[in-house]
């Protein structure tokens, strides 16, 4: 094996495409908001996507589970293949989608009921378990989000009790408990104290073992950490994509580069 | 190029390259006068040479606390941040190039009132000169973040070590001649080794040059394994 190969396989443990977005564009009404976008999420990676506010990154997220679709005058064109099949098709189920790919937002959003219920209500959607077996579906969603040890002697309490961080942790094993393949995470730890986003971080790593991860954030320090590839949006336009420590050292393209050095403006 | 939107950061970045450049100011007179110092045998002024390191030393250390503060506080990302390293790597060639004018001077010290010979301090004076040339061009390169200028000084350190490899067969030979010459000889030896190293730290400059403005370090064409090979009269 020469010099060259071996680099390629570092930089690319893993390249078999999970989400292929191809010439994707996106309109809030007569507002065009992403541009021929194309761009792929390779299985079992972190996928970063970073750009300043209003650039189109959230919006791309909100396709991929077609969320969007729960508003009028909000439309897709082009294709997202997912495990190859196109996800924009009108055959496609919202619902089984939904359970395919998984999102965590910004704020930690707990549902109203305890702790245990915040889990096991999603997976009733789409399973049916015994209760033993929800038992243990619960417990190892929690495990795998590194909050069993912290909540499991008051499962019944609510979920509204427990800190942000930890709600957003919650959030996270609801998401994992429904066992999807992709996880959408939309600024998770924008609204987190440093030690809770060190844990959500230290979470995304773990759980990049067996789910594909796309995430949205701002803080460019994150996306550095915690992400194989980056790609950078600009004005509803991907103006670059690459793997992320070549992102954050050389990139290619000059707005990148003003971007990620903080002189844009 | 666009300036930072934190205009603190921006001055901080500007301030780390106004003190590489005073400091290679400082660095560019000293190896001068050392080897002014050492053809004229002129130990006051070696003397001076020899403090004046000092203030060398100090700057580098300035430098590197300015940059390791600012790897700390503004998390240098790209361009910045290999201006940041660039600057603590070529405030460390700057500081070797300053001791080897300092062991220079120290030789002139020691030479005084030994007999010396025109001709055999022809050849360190023209390393001298070169090296000088190597030390203000890779400066003015860095300073004008210019990599083709930078590139043309890393190529032109094989003519110094040539002239070294030269240089040491004539002093050598000056030695078996005349056994009276060999304490002179031997000072000079060790003052043209000094300067063959400040040509390299000339050259490890530019390579930091061309790292800071490509963000790749320098690949020399005869290094690449295909010509190694050939080189060696491998085959693959």
């Amino acid at each position: 094996m020469n010099a060259l190969t071996v680099r390629a396989t570092q930089d690319m443990p893993n390249t078999r495409e999970k989400v292929a977005i191809r010439d994707l564009s996106f309109f809030y009404g007569e507002n065009k908001a992403l541009h021929n976008i194309d761009l792929t999420a390779y299985e079992r990676q972190v996928s970063a996507l970073i750009g300043p506010s209003g650039c189109g990154k959230s919006t791309l997220l909100r396709v991929l589970n077609r969320i969007y679709a729960l508003y009028p005058n909000q439309r897709a064109e082009g294709e997202v293949w997912l495990d190859g099949e196109n996800i924009l098709d009108n055959s496609q189920d919202v619902n089984l989608l939904r359970a395919k790919v998984g999102m965590v937002f910004q704020k930690p959003t707990p549902f109203p009921m305890s702790i245990y219920e915040n889990i096991a209500f999603g997976v009733r959607l789409y399973e049916n378990l015994n209760r033993s077996e929800m038992d243990e579906r619960v417990e190892r969603a929690l495990t795998r989000a590194a909050l069993w040890d912290e909540v499991k002697d008051r499962l019944g309490t609510s979920a509204l009790g427990l800190s942000g961080g930890q709600q957003q942790r919650l959030c996270i094993a609801r998401t994992i408990a429904v066992k999807p393949e992709v996880i959408l995470l939309d600024e998770p730890t924008s609204a987190l104290d440093p030690i809770s986003t060190a844990k959500v971080e230290q979470l995304i790593d773990e759980l990049k073992r067996d789910f594909t991860i796309v995430i949205v954030t701002h803080n460019m320090q994150q996306a550095a950490r915690v992400a194989d590839r980056t790609a950078f949006f600009y004005l509803g336009k991907l103006i670059e994509e690459g793997p992320t420590s070549q992102m954050f050292s050389n990139p290619k393209d000059r707005r990148t580069l003003d971007y990620i050095t903080g002189r844009f403006g | 190029m666009t300036q930072h939107i934190v205009a603190s950061y921006e001055k901080e970045l500007r301030e780390l390259g106004r003190k590489i450049a005073e400091m290679g100011g400082q660095v560019e007179r000293l190896v001068a006068d050392s080897m002014t110092a050492l053809l004229k045998r002129d130990v006051s002024l070696a003397e001076k040479v020899i403090i004046a390191d000092r203030k060398v030393n100090a700057l580098q250390h300035e430098i590197e606390n300015a940059a390791v503060t600012m790897i700390a506080l503004r998390q240098p990302i790209a361009d910045d941040l290999r201006e940041v390293i660039s600057s603590i790597r070529v405030a460390i060639d700057l500081e070797r190039i300053a001791d080897h004018a300092k062991n220079t001077a120290k030789r002139t010290l020691a030479l005084d009132g030994e007999f010396m010979a025109q001709k055999q301090l022809r050849g360190v004076e023209h390393m001298g000169e070169i090296a000088l040339e190597q030390l203000k061009a890779v400066l003015d390169a860095y300073t004008n973040r210019d990599d083709a200028k930078a590139l043309a000084v890393w190529r032109r350190d094989g003519e110094i070590d040539a002239i070294y490899t030269s240089l040491f067969r004539e002093l050598l030979t000056y030695m078996m001649e005349d056994p009276r010459s060999i304490t002179l000889c031997t000072h000079l030896l060790f003052a043209a080794k000094n300067i063959e190293r400040i040509g390299d730290h000339a050259q490890n400059i530019a390579e930091t040059v061309h790292y800071l403005v490509v963000g790749e370090p320098v690949v020399e064409e005869s290094l690449l394994p295909d010509n190694l090979n050939k080189k060696f009269g491998f085959s693959r």
